[in-house]
């Protein structure tokens, strides 16, 4: 072991671009700040840190802005970190779907009875996990940056400390995330013993050789793969999802399933696209099961569901199956498979946040996530009828809203690979798109028709914050449907990273 | 159908095209806008909107070039997606010219008939955007944008009968919604397989635009035929063909009137015109393998709609179940594929949605007045309301093909044209005529004559304003009836583009021509009514014979 | 070099992690059976990393460590959360949310 650490005392200090890192860095200084604030300043900060919090992810756009305008591919740390297109669309989403969360949790925290500094600077914490998952092209780099997403997260899921549904959703979250990344380091471990390096772009080059691969490699990818489908809630890795998405705050809700589950797919993608692209023998079938089955379950059990928390869950897990779908032709598709489930993560979160921000206004006045209590909601909120109906109907896929162009880039990916592989689960995605059509048109039918029940129309009186968070995500979701190029524009080619790649 | 580029002979700068989707989506939005406090704005300026559309429509109508039916006129084109091949392409022939008409009349007329129960403001929103979906398909040139249209009219007919329907409206909104939905899942694979696998054996790039996949015809036969089937059941459930039928009965019975006349009246033909356009046009070699199939169930359909429509003790579900009767005979007119059947199934689309709109909306008020439309409870309705009754029966004759008036001359020409190509099929067809004109003046017997009691005697005629909206579906009965030229004349040129499409590319296709070989032209058309006149009064009577 | 040997202890401890996290009820005990499984991982990290005479090895062991030090921080506080509302850490207890 010494021997082995002084072959490396010549020691060269890596060179550091700070523009690539100003994001991270920026984040990171306002976490601490907010940590601070809530340390020094006690209750008197109270008033502050969410404002703060929101100053922090907006003043992070910035450097993301300018090295998107800079235009230039950055790669450090011996191919570790890259910034490339893709790294900066995926840290923006990061950023935006953070601000939108941020919008939601204000009201939501400020009348709740629990200590809130925490609550903003957790969440920081974890966004800059996100962020840095986007460049992590290095199994280190990937693993801390899951950390960092999850750790914060399982602390906002059990966030209400005496509520005994938060406990436990907290509890269940945690339990099974960290023995998904268990499993997921003990196949990070192989891979590594494979290649003899944790850079995905050396463990590529190790694991594409011709003919059949070693068992060590197959069990690590396999391992890994599965690692991350318990983040992205597919089955029949999602039984922690509903269970989760109920007990924890709704916004906390709103953040796991669209942030969370979207990191484990920014995540899921460099490892397909940098680390083992050449074994798609191996790959390949693992996801195609993965997503048939994901989408079919998700939606036929989302179809008995009484509470729209539940039945989003869910719908999630079938959202994650089509989200897959891509990946299992991505050798013949290429880029066609990366762009299709970068798409659908975009407009996922628009439209997830969405419809969350929606089950948070009602919820001001019901006081519950039962479908049946968003019936009438148009007799005395016809504006959060339309919205959740925009909502709705996109995550159905109905034209031409955002989830619609999502689902016709998956169509069209899966399609385009000319195999027969492809077309079942082509087949499949169009199958469920119908099944998931029946229960978000059911919620649809009876928040205009039916009455409301003990017919209680009181208006709802939403707060300034959440109507600018159904602006933003509203917004989003009809430009990305009414013009794709909006989303289809980016070239999100994967930079490989490696030594000066 | 040749190029685009060559196409447009009335050279507009304005994209009038665009504003016949355009104008009803935003007035939609208007709708939202408009404040809550005066509800009867809100049908004013929805009339107002569709009449506006219905006045650029006259005026597509009367600049529409007849020399040149057969080519796209008025295209309009912009890029969309271009890292797809996908355009924002509208254009209008021959075929699509009078549907677009049709539903530019329907929906002022449909506006103006009937007050929305409750919620004016949604109501008259989801009626503008279903027009501007129902625009959009007839005239969408790339399939992505028709896809999108297709679609988009679903929601706006959900929520119509989910939310002003009566009885199970839920049931059937959902029923409506979740069939039409699968049929069309396939179809979107069909559509992404057809341009991937034309841009893979051509090596151009990928295009959405229906002509240049059409004029390419890049696939191989077998192919060609499991993607015509993927398209065949979309539209099959819009038609809808039996045995995907069973959506139709429930979703007329339990809806609005507004929402029945508009279903009828012009949704029912986007299935049929999708087959003709994208059906026939895009895989002639699969529709002439596939004729013989669909032919049958067309058949199938007019004989089971026939039968089960005389059986209905509801007026507007027997109306209904009429409907899928007279959708048969499109679809063998359709897949006669001949000159006489084509045009036939054509006129027939029209014809449909003029006589079954104005039946239903003709029950739909009987509804009103009476609150029932069970045939039992009617009775001797000609004594209290004899205005009514006249037009009933003017109407309905309509439907059932009477000669001189509108429906005989599409549904003679579409069993002519089918006669020539599947005799016996049609043999059997034609039997569904004499159905029909059994059940509906059956029918029409029991509700309008005998004595009239209770309520029944007390039933309002026909008001002015009533009486002013039938006079254009009147006016268009009897005009199409008796001098049919000019609308045929225009369907003609691109009806006959289409055979030749055919022709050009499908070996040893052999038109069955009604007269051997030789086209039947205009003229010739004009007096089919008297040509065929003593068989069709031997039907009468024999149908008056049964119901007496 | 021992390359085996130090593959099949790994893998034995990982088995035994895996399968107490499935088998046990008691929140504590699913919480070492996690430790198991991670050290499984740092055995296989180390002993790839000697055989491979790469450091990267022993750097993602150092990672791995300080990681799930804070993993299993947060892990004892939830559990002990459930201690003080419930007088209970047996996770079959856990059982209010389902459907």
């Amino acid at each position: 072991m010494l021997a082995l650490l002084a072959q490396e005392v010549d020691f060269v200090r890596p060179a550091i671009d700070w523009h690539a890192v100003a994001p991270e860095l920026t984040l990171l200084a306002f976490g601490a700040l907010v940590t601070v604030m809530d340390i020094v300043w006690l209750e008197r900060g109270r008033r502050l840190t969410s404002s703060v919090a929101s100053i922090a992810l907006l003043v992070t756009m910035i450097p993301i802005v300018t090295l998107a305008l800079d235009g230039e591919d950055r790669v450090m740390f011996g191919g570790a970190f890259v910034v490339d297109n893709y790294a900066l669309v995926m840290k923006a989403m990061f950023l935006v779907a953070g601000y939108v969360v941020v919008l939601l949790s204000t009201n939501y925290v400020a009348e709740g009875d629990y200590w809130e500094s925490e609550y903003y600077g957790l969440l920081l914490s974890s966004i800059l996990g996100m962020v840095l998952m986007a460049s992590a092209r290095d199994l280190i780099t990937v693993f801390v940056a899951l950390e960092l997403l999850s750790i914060p997260a399982y602390m906002l899921a059990t966030w209400r400390k005496r509520d005994l549904k938060s406990n436990e959703a907290g509890l269940k979250y945690y339990l099974m995330g960290v023995f998904a990344s268990a499993i997921m380091l003990y196949g990070m471990s192989l891979l590594y013993g494979g290649a003899g390096s944790t850079l995905l772009a050396d463990i590529n080059e190790a694991v594409s050789v011709d003919g059949s691969p070693s068992a060590i490699v197959v069990v690590g990818v396999i391992f890994v793969i599965i690692g991350f489908a318990f983040k992205v809630s597919a089955f029949p890795f999602h039984t922690w999802a509903p269970d989760t998405y109920e007990g924890a705050p709704t916004p906390v809700t709103a953040f796991l399933s669209v942030a969370s589950k979207a990191a484990g797919f920014v995540a899921l993608l460099n490892l397909l696209f940098v680390g083992f692209f050449g074994r798609d023998d191996v790959y390949e079938p693992l996801i195609w099961i993965l997503a048939a089955a994901s989408m079919t379950v998700g939606n036929l059990v989302a179809l008995r569901q009484t509470n729209l928390v539940r039945m989003l869950a869910y719908s999630g897990v079938a959202q994650a199956g089509y989200m897959l779908a891509p990946l299992a032709v991505a050798s013949d598709v290429g880029d066609a498979a990366l762009t299709a489930t970068v798409t659908y993560l975009l407009v996922y979160a628009a439209m997830n946040l969405g419809a969350f921000a929606i089950v948070l206004a009602v919820a001001r006045k019901t006081r519950s996530a039962e479908i049946d209590s968003f019936k009438g909601l148009f007799g005395y909120a016809p504006g959060l009828t339309i919205a959740m109906s925009v909502f709705l109907f996109s995550l159905a896929g109905i034209p031409p809203l955002g989830g619609w162009w999502a689902k016709f880039r998956v169509m069209e990916a899966v399609i385009e690979a000319e195999s027969a592989s492809g077309v079942v689960l082509g087949v499949f995605v169009a199958v469920n798109s119908v099944i998931a059509l029946y229960y978000y048109a059911r919620i649809g039918l009876g928040m205009w028709a039916e009455d409301a029940p003990n017919g209680d129309t009181t208006p709802i009186r939403v707060p300034a914050s959440l109507v600018s968070a159904l602006a933003i995500t509203a917004a989003l979701t009809i430009a990305f449907g009414v013009y794709p190029p909006l989303v289809s524009e980016f070239d999100v080619t994967l930079l490989a990273g490696g030594l000066g790649g | 159908m040749s190029s685009l580029l060559a196409a447009s002979s009335a050279d507009v700068p304005f994209p009038i095209l665009s504003a016949l989707v355009v104008t009803p989506f935003l007035g939609a939005l208007l709708m939202l806008v408009l404040p809550n406090g005066r509800p009867e704005y809100f049908k004013q300026v929805a009339f107002l909107v569709s009449g506006a559309v219905a006045g650029m429509t006259a005026w597509v109508m009367v600049e529409f070039d007849k020399h040149t039916a057969d080519e796209f006129q008025f295209v309009d084109s912009a890029e969309w997606i271009a890292g797809l091949g996908i355009s924002w392409t509208l254009g209008l022939d021959g075929i699509s010219l009078w549907l677009v008409v049709l539903t530019a009349a329907l929906f002022p007329l449909t506006i103006l008939a009937i007050e929305a129960e409750h919620t004016p403001k949604a109501y008259y929103a989801w009626l503008l955007l279903l027009e501007a979906g129902v625009m959009g398909v007839f005239l969408a040139l790339d399939l992505f944008a028709f896809f999108v249209f297709f679609e988009i009219v679903l929601v706006p007919m959900y929520f119509l009968i989910g939310q002003w329907g009566h009885g199970a409206r839920a049931y059937a909104a959902t029923k409506f919604f979740v069939y039409t939905m699968f049929g069309s899942a396939f179809m979107l694979v069909g559509i992404l397989a057809t341009a991937f696998l034309t841009a893979a054996e051509t090596g151009n790039a990928v295009s959405f635009d229906l002509v240049y996949l059409a004029e390419e015809q890049a696939l191989a036969t077998t192919t060609a035929r499991w993607i015509f089937l993927s398209f065949a059941v979309a539209f099959a459930v819009k038609v809808p063909l039996f045995p995907v039928h069973t959506w139709l009965p429930d979703a007329h019975t339990n809806a609005p009137t507004a929402g029945s006349v508009i279903l009828a009246g012009v949704m029912l033909k986007l299935g049929t015109y999708g087959l003709l356009r994208f059906g026939i046009y895009l895989f002639p070699e699969a529709s002439v393998y596939f004729a013989p199939a669909l032919v049958a169930l067309g058949t199938i359909g007019i004989i089971y709609g026939a039968i089960a429509a005389t059986m209905q003790k509801d007026l507007k579900r027997l109306v209904a179940y009429s409907s899928v009767a007279h959708l048969g005979f499109i679809v063998i007119g359709t897949f006669a594929l001949n000159t006489e059947g084509l045009s036939g199934g054509l006129l027939q689309m029209v014809n449909h949605g003029i006589s079954t709109g104005a039946l239903f909306l003709l029950v739909g008020w009987i509804y009103d007045r009476r609150h029932t439309r069970l045939i039992a409870e009617l009775g001797g309705l000609q004594k209290p309301a004899p205005v009514f009754a006249a037009v009933f029966m003017v109407v309905m004759l309509s439907s059932v093909g009477l000669p001189g008036l509108n429906g005989f001359v599409g549904e003679f020409l579409a069993l002519l044209g089918a006669f020539a190509a599947h005799r016996w099929w049609a043999i059997v067809a034609a039997t569904g005529v004499v159905i029909a004109a059994l059940y509906l003046l059956w029918a029409y017997q029991r509700v309008f004559h005998g004595p009239a009691e209770g309520d029944n005697a007390e039933m309002k005629d026909l008001t002015w304003s009533e009486g002013a909206i039938m006079v254009p579906f009147l006016a268009a009965i009897f005009v199409m009836g008796l001098y049919p030229a000019p609308v045929l004349e225009r369907m003609e040129p691109a009806v006959d583009a289409l055979i030749e499409h055919i022709e050009g590319n499908v070996e040893d296709f052999d038109e069955a021509d009604a007269d051997q070989g030789e086209d039947l032209d205009v003229d010739d058309l004009k007096d089919l009514g008297k040509k065929k006149d003593s068989k069709a009064t031997d039907e009468s009577a024999l149908v008056e014979g049964g119901a007496g | 070099m021992l390359l085996n040997q130090f593959l099949l202890l790994s893998a034995v401890l990982f088995c035994l992690g895996v399968y107490g996290v499935l088998a046990r009820k008691n929140g504590m005990l699913v919480l070492m059976s996690v430790e198991l499984i991670l050290n499984a991982v740092n055995i296989n990290l180390v002993a790839f990393g000697a055989f491979r005479a790469d450091v990267g090895g022993s750097v993602f062991a150092l990672f791995t460590i300080a990681v799930a030090a804070a993993e299993v921080g947060i892990g004892l506080a939830i559990v002990l959360l459930m201690y003080r509302n419930r007088r209970s850490i047996d996770l079959t207890q856990a059982d209010l949310l389902k459907g």
